[in-house]
């Protein structure tokens, strides 16, 4: 079988990919090793948030938002713009996010700062006693990994893309410096083009390509938790509390509370649930919300923060085998920015520019020792 | 007067009037209600005549009790605000508010922040999750082989499903061969207490298990408040099973109930289940389930069986045909019928497909169905805590791969009664016996003389298991015990 393009990995940032490349003629396979979502998409928090700290990351989310608004329309899944609310407690961080503010209202993200009891407003069951202020943007958002993902999917195999589930790419063949082809365990796709989306398994497909460049990716355990389900509208937006333990939560289009805190092991492949992370969980979220205590757990599971030093992913193409792209290394952040990474990552491969700065994701800063200022990073 | 009628005051083996607790009153959507101290919520709204606890979230519709042992989410409801308790499992108190879910519930409106403690720790040799016939039983012989026990139960007395057996066991004399299951929860119970060893935590739930270093940690909540972090050098996992469902029409209206939450309405807590009944199963649960409801003045008007024979004893079948109760094989259940609960249930007979014949419909005016359609093993912290699962019908559905000594595939962790196949009290409480020993032997509290004990009780195990009833058991055995 032949394919002009092959990505590996069918997590969100594989079938956004696919869908894109497909909706511009490219003839693209993708390969995942278990099932669309399964390693961290399907495992993922849910939230959609342009709050960053630096120019890229700003103006890249901004674009996916808009994006998550086009296909959630156009395909019919659930995303919602119920904003992120990053709660303060001291001076010094309020400092901190009004330069992050300015920043973002610089590149039209219209972020502002509010006070405590605007934010109880917001969300009326929250504990403000602590809180001095808080960050608010009303069009960050949440999205429903599952109906997105199958979503993407769905529209990129209506337009030819081939989504090959249980196909493990187990090598990839080069001859010369080029390309010539993906060996799976099913059997080998010729091709010229891969495009390594694997994110938390990222290092096996640089270590099959050869590449010659250090792409530090080491997958980190995370946990998530969700509550029984509630009455909607209890928690609209996605809170967030630095100061309780890097913590996130929001509710679900279900109704349960969904959320995580900054309890993190590895580098490591392991995904047991810890009793650590189920304490923490608990103790940061009731102090957020009090009332949270009277919640029962349903469930608590792990997924994979792949991480690069400066948590920002490696997007990009790797000249030295023709030709090899990256999209990894998403440090929690890749079912947010898949809309606009897959849009920049087509522009490169198929108009050999983009108007995204994708330049801030190079994948060479690390071989290089340019490692970009840290993006802002919860749970 | 509703309230007098669905308590049993006369019971040819139970006293009731003996053992109910001091009078108090709940509050049912407002509505006082008369309960007594050390029942569980919904046997006192049972008995006070309201079965409806509450509706489905998106059809609204009536939900009533399913398996009333804190097993399903059939009888959740609102307790003084808090939402989603389990009232099946949860003790009744003075001036208690209840309300029925009739959407997804909200959150009460405010609650003071919490203040943090530590958990409370509790340590021990062998940590022992459910006590009934085989937790008890593994409890006790670990005590005697040198262990420092802990046994938790999420249900407020000991004994699980022994506690609603008023029938007399079968087997040996040492295995309470002549004894009503009730009497044999009452004597185990004293042996557990009598032993200073062994230390008892009731209403609380073993919510997740864990490796911890050298130790294995159950985390346990205790009276849905309290969090306790029990350490052991083992864990035998006796969790028990639930009810199974089938599919039919109606098959959620309240009045639909598993067998053993009958037993439970009238056997441990002296409330009528209700006035007539229909009982889907002719296996022994469903025999004895329908002597059970005429010796406590209900009416049973039928049984079906969809098997062409009766699956039970035959002296069990025998004494019910004598009674009366037509056993009718080779039919099944075609749909219950009623508003808000149970009025009708239709049966047919079936052809060898399993299709139902048209024109040999029965309707039964009856206000309770008892499915007796057997169990499946509760594996939850089992599969949690990755124990090897494989999938054998013959022992129920999805059980945990061990040894014949009860050890699972985690060093450490062990398995007993019904949560490792689904069997009987008797052998539960002889699989009790050797994962309770072996533990023992495991971490070294006991000689080698206990040995010869797991010897003893395996023979015994294999002495009951070579009747024609433990054919299929042995059957499933063979695919999970490994060397």
């Amino acid at each position: 079988m032949r394919s002009e393009i092959v990505i590996i990995g069918g997590g969100i940032i594989g079938v956004t990919l696919a869908h894109e490349l497909a909706k511009r003629g490219e003839q693209v396979t993708v390969l995942e090793k278990k099932y669309i979502g399964s390693g961290s998409t399907f495992r993922c928090g849910t939230g959609i948030r342009q709050q960053f700290t630096d120019e890229a990351n700003i103006k890249v989310m901004k674009r996916s938002v808009e994006l998550w608004k086009k296909y959630s329309e156009e395909f019919g899944f659930p995303f919602k713009q119920t904003g992120y609310l990053f709660l303060l407690y001291d001076d010094e961080e309020v400092r901190e996010f009004k330069r992050n503010i300015k920043l973002q209202n610089k590149f039209g993200v219209p972020t502002r700062l509010i006070t405590p009891e605007e934010a109880k407003e917001i969300v009326p069951i929250l504990d403000i006693s602590e809180v001095v202020a808080a960050s608010w943007n009303p069009t960050d958002g949440k999205a429903d990994p599952f109906f997105a993902t199958t979503a993407f999917a769905r529209e990129a195999e209506k337009l030819g893309a081939k989504i090959f589930e249980y196909t493990e790419a187990k090598d990839i063949i080069v001859e010369n410096g080029e390309i010539r082809g993906v060996k799976t365990n099913k059997g080998i796709i010729k091709t010229e083009i891969v495009i390594n989306a694997a994110n938390a398994w990222a290092k096996l497909i640089n270590a099959m390509a050869k590449i010659p460049i250090k792409i530090p990716i080491e997958p980190y355990k995370h946990q998530g938790v969700i509550t029984q389900p509630l009455k909607g509208g209890e928690i609209n937006p996605m809170i967030i509390s630095l100061k309780y333990n890097d913590a996130y939560l929001t509710q679900t289009e279900h109704g349960g509370i969904i959320g995580g805190v900054g309890v993190e092991y590895g580098p490591t492949y392991d995904l047991t649930p810890t009793y650590e992370f189920l304490r923490e969980v608990s103790k940061a979220f009731t102090k957020i919300i009090p009332v949270l205590g009277e919640l029962l757990i349903l469930r608590t599971w792990a997924g994979f923060y792949a991480k690069t030093p400066d948590s920002n992913p490696a997007i990009g193409r790797i000249e030295e085998i023709n030709e090899f792209y990256i999209a990894a290394g998403f440090s929690g952040h890749g079912f947010m920015m898949a809309p606009a990474v897959a849009e920049m990552l087509a522009d490169l491969i198929t108009r050999g520019k983009t108007e995204l700065p994708i330049e801030w994701y190079d994948p060479y800063r690390f071989e290089r020792g340019e490692l970009r200022e840290t993006a802002l990073q919860m749970g | 007067m509703l309230v007098k009628l669905m308590r049993l005051t006369e019971h040819p083996i139970l006293n009731f009037q003996e053992k109910r607790g001091r009078k108090i009153t709940i509050y049912f959507e407002g509505q006082p209600i008369e309960a007594y101290e050390g029942e569980t919520i919904v046997m006192a709204l049972h008995a006070a005549g309201i079965r409806v606890l509450g509706y489905s979230v998106h059809k609204h519709r009536p939900r009533g009790l399913f398996c009333a042992i804190g097993k399903c989410a059939s009888c959740l409801m609102t307790v003084n605000g808090i939402p989603n308790v389990r009232t099946c499992i949860t003790l009744v108190e003075d001036g208690m508010k209840i309300e029925r879910q009739k959407d997804k519930p909200k959150l009460p409106p405010t609650v003071k922040p919490p203040k943090f403690k530590e958990a409370k720790k509790v340590s021990g040799d062998i940590v022992i999750i459910g006590g009934g016939p085989a937790g008890l039983m593994a409890a006790i012989n670990a005590a005697d082989a040198g262990a420092k026990v802990i046994l938790l139960d999420e249900n407020p007395m000991l004994g699980g499903q022994l506690v609603k057996q008023t029938h007399k066991f079968f087997g040996k004399r040492e295995q309470f061969a002549g004894v009503r299951g009730v009497k044999i929860a009452e004597i185990l119970e004293e042996e557990v207490r009598k032993r200073e060893n062994i230390e008892i935590f009731l209403e609380t739930s073993a919510i997740m298990l864990l490796q911890d270093g050298d130790e294995k940690l159950v985390v346990g909540v205790r009276k849905n408040k309290e969090l306790i972090e029990f350490r052991g050098k083992a864990v035998i996992v006796a969790t028990g099973a639930m009810e199974k469902m089938i599919p039919f029409e109606g098959n959620d209206l309240p009045g639909v109930y598993g067998a053993g939450a009958i037993q439970t309405l009238m056997n441990t807590y002296g409330v009528k289940p209700g006035d007539r009944v229909l009982i889907v199963g002719a296996g022994n649960v469903g025999l004895i389930l329908a002597y059970q409801l005429i010796q406590a003045g209900v009416d049973v008007k039928a049984i079906v069986e969809a098997m062409p024979k009766i699956g039970g004893y035959f002296v069990h079948a025998a004494k019910i045909r004598r009674l009366g109760v037509p056993i009718l094989t080779r039919h099944t259940i075609l749909r219950a019928e009623g508003k808000e609960k149970v009025e009708r249930a239709v049966v047919a007979q079936i052809d060898e497909k399993w299709r139902s014949i048209p024109g040999t419909e029965k309707v039964f005016d009856v206000d309770v169905i008892a499915l007796a359609v057997g169990l499946r093993p509760s594996i939850e912290l089992l599969h949690q805590v990755g124990c090897q699962i494989k999938y054998v019908p013959e022992l129920g559905g999805h059980v945990v791969i061990r040894d014949s000594r009860m050890e699972t595939t985690i060093k450490g962790i062990f398995v007993a009664g019904d949560s490792a196949g689904i069997e009987e009290a008797t052998t539960a409480m002889l699989e009790g016996k050797i994962a309770g020993i072996a533990a023992a032997l495991e971490i070294g509290t006991a000689s080698s003389e206990w040995f010869k004990e797991i010897e003893k009780a395996q023979k015994e195990l294999d002495e009951f298991r070579a009747g024609p009833f433990g054919r299929k058991v042995l059957e499933g055995i063979k695919k999970v015990v490994v060397e």
